[in-house]
């Protein structure tokens, strides 16, 4: 039970911070598909940050991961600003331009990663080792019965994502920063009469949500694999587009979304420990949450209500 | 600085300012930009990008090269081209007809594993004959391409689920599901690959003997050719391209018109599945012979690319395949020679794609300096007059 929630909390939070990327993006009117490269690409700059600066820093030293999460952010938005200069500036088709980023994404880091692993380091590879990241026990909380797992081995960067929900939960929702986004994606007409910059605000909301992805991808890459490597392209930005779809591009239902698939997720292999079941099983394991999201997506998506001018071209002319 | 403007401003106007070969001039405009963003990115790595470029037209068997080894020569390298073409043109077709239609098909690579899983498990580790075998690997591939392709439609229409977001779904499911039974069923446990399927079954002639020549012969590229000229007879010509082209550009319209939009989008979706099935048996059970667990194979992605970069026509769809492939498969002969890394080749093809996304930004563009041009024209003929 136990190791459900810490594993299903682990996976839950990175997801989580990618979509509200996600709601960022969409609620300001571009269709974000490229989640999945912003993610990629972000971590893929923390990697290769950490593997440039570890040698400054004692082993055990957290500062390089801290300064990855930071750069990795960093890369996020500016990969992001890519995909904002196509949809804004050369009104290119908001979806195709969302994928055509993901692929670029993936042979970009690919071909980087390669090229800077052989010519500064002399190895040949694709990875950037990363450091195992230290996990932490909440004195006293974590003792409670069930409840406590929420606050057993809790990887740092949970905490750091937590921080960021909230800051961003209250900016959307709260601020008339957050108000006049939200109105650039349900009528940027009226944005435009009342003095705003529909554009530059449009390119806040995909710089903001390539920093987030590029935070979630970081973390991505410390739990899941401790290496950047191409294969953090597993369709976690597609992950989390679905679950704000799910969540209704509101961020607290996406909140639940998120944990439902990582629960879903780690509940499953740990179900199959508990069987004895050979790992080949861990591949049905993995379709949990795709399968979940395509059943549930059948039952809600005639209610959802996306933002009315969602992957439209702002055009000044247009009634 | 305005007058450097101005020229290039005619000069664009000048080469892709006629709206009738737009589709093509556009195109290739794109290919000049990539193929420079492309140069410069060799020049970078200190390598000379005509050299590079040249090798590439090598391997891909469209320039010869200085040695040949035993039974091979420029026609075995194009047919190997061609090889790998033919999945290739199946997958942009499927992408070009679902866009046409105004939906976003990338399940295409899901619907390739299924249709190649569905495919190998039933005929390829068989002994059927292979008169009997090859049309009903064939069959498979349509039907079960089709399939997947229906279920995306009838979600689309029935419960309104975004079939950009169930399509990635179905990929993933589709890649994880046929990975359990490949690794539980049917795997080689020396390539860690599923086990290689019987040659009576394959869509690819392999080491052949023409002559004093051993090649691959791809079965289904004359097939592949007469279905692009039946799409693009179909589009332009027929009842169900016309609706489709209506619900692709706006569906309430098409609605008022009376055209069923519901039926025409699940018979896209159906067309595109079966397209794509038919990439997957020529691609797992043609130019290769086995499936790889877990892993989506790149053409489906590809294909968005080539699709794009082909105007979502039939015959820009051609063309632009064996462009892209050749850029793929001439590059491991690029790498050999001049030591530049292979992952260069995607990373070209995505700035194609990059800017193939930006060819509807380009048209206006054109279009805009063109009306500029004849503004001024017409300023100046009035100011002549006025003078006169």
């Amino acid at each position: 039970m136990n190791s459900i929630i810490i594993d299903g909390m682990s996976f839950s939070l990175p997801l989580f911070i990618i979509a509200i990327g996600g709601i960022y993006s969409e609620s300001g009117g571009i269709t974000n598909l490229a989640l999945e490269g912003l993610l990629g690409f972000g971590a893929f700059c923390g990697g290769l940050t950490v593997a440039l600066i570890e040698q400054f820093f004692p082993s055990g030293s957290a500062i390089p991961m801290y300064l990855a999460m930071l750069t990795a952010m960093i890369g996020g938005s500016v990969y992001a600003s890519l995909h904002g200069l196509l949809c804004i500036n050369f009104r290119a088709n908001q979806v195709i331009s969302g994928v055509v980023i993901n692929i670029l994404a993936l042979s970009l880091t690919a071909f980087l990663a390669n090229q800077i692993n052989a010519s500064w380091f002399g190895k040949t590879s694709n990875k950037f080792m990363l450091a195992v990241s230290p996990r932490v026990d909440i004195p006293v909380i974590s003792k409670i019965p069930v409840l406590g797992a929420f606050f057993t081995s809790v990887y740092p960067y949970e905490f750091i994502i937590v921080v960021v929900a909230l800051v961003a939960w209250y900016i959307l929702y709260k601020t008339p920063t957050g108000l006049r986004l939200r109105a650039c994606g349900d009528n940027p007409h009226a944005v435009d009469a009342a003095g705003g910059n529909v554009a530059a605000i449009r390119y806040g909301a995909v710089l903001t949500s390539g920093a987030l992805s590029g935070l979630g991808g970081m973390c991505f890459a410390y739990s899941i694999s401790t290496n950047f490597s191409p294969s953090i392209f597993m369709g976690f930005g597609y992950l989390s587009i679905s679950a704000l779809i799910f969540g209704n591009w509101k961020i607290l239902p996406t909140l639940g979304t998120c944990l439902l698939f990582g629960f879903a997720r780690s509940g499953g292999y740990v179900l199959i420990n508990t069987l004895g079941l050979p790992s080949s099983f861990s591949d049905l394991v993995l379709t949990l949450p795709y399968v979940l999201t395509l059943i549930l997506l059948i039952f809600f998506s005639k209610a959802n209500q996306p933002p009315r001018a969602l992957g439209e071209v702002y055009d000044k002319g247009k009634r | 600085m305005g007058k450097k403007h101005q020229r290039m401003k005619k000069i664009m106007v000048k080469t892709m300012g006629n709206e009738s070969y737009q589709g093509i001039t556009v195109a290739l405009f794109c290919i000049f930009l990539s193929l420079l963003a492309g140069a410069v990115l060799l020049l970078a790595l200190g390598k000379n990008p005509l050299l590079a470029y040249k090798s590439i037209l090598q391997g891909a068997g469209l320039w010869a090269k200085p040695r040949y080894a035993g039974h091979r020569s420029i026609i075995t390298d194009f047919m190997s081209l061609l090889n790998y073409v033919t999945p290739m043109l199946f997958a942009s077709l499927s992408v070009a007809l679902a866009l046409r239609c105004g939906l976003f098909n990338i399940c295409v690579s899901g619907m390739m594993i299924f249709s190649g899983f569905t495919a190998s498990v039933l005929i390829g580790y068989s002994d059927l004959s292979s008169w009997l075998a090859k049309p009903l690997v064939i069959l498979i591939g349509i039907i079960a391409g089709g399939l997947i392709g229906v279920l995306i439609g009838f979600l689309k229409h029935r419960f309104n689920t975004n079939e950009v977001v169930s399509s990635i779904m179905l990929n993933y499911i589709i890649a994880y599901v046929s990975s359990f039974f490949i690794q539980t069923r049917f795997i080689d446990p020396v390539t860690r690959q599923s086990m290689k399927i019987n040659e009576a079954a394959r869509l690819t002639l392999t080491d052949t003997v023409v002559g004093n020549l051993k090649m691959d012969i791809p079965l289904l590229l004359p097939i592949g050719i007469l279905i692009v000229a039946g799409l693009a007879f179909l589009l332009k010509r027929t009842k169900l391209g016309f609706d489709l082209k209506a619900v692709g550009m706006n569906p309430k319209a098409s609605r008022y018109a009376g055209i069923n939009v519901g039926r025409t989008m699940v018979t896209a979706m159906a067309l595109s599945g079966v397209f794509a099935g038919l990439a997957g048996v020529t691609y797992f059970l043609g130019t290769f012979a086995s499936l790889q667990p877990k892993v989506l194979p790149d053409t489906g992605f590809d294909a968005i690319a080539v699709a794009l970069l082909g105007n979502q026509s039939p015959f820009g769809c051609l063309l632009a395949s064996l462009l892209v492939m050749t850029i793929n498969n001439g590059t491991t002969y690029m790498s050999s020679k001049l030591g530049v890394l292979r992952e260069i080749a995607s990373l070209i093809t995505s700035i194609l794609l990059l800017v193939s996304a930006c060819s509807g930004f380009i048209r206006y563009l054109v279009n805009k300096y063109k009306q500029e041009l004849e503004e001024n024209r017409k300023e100046e003929d009035s100011l002549e007059e006025t003078k006169l």
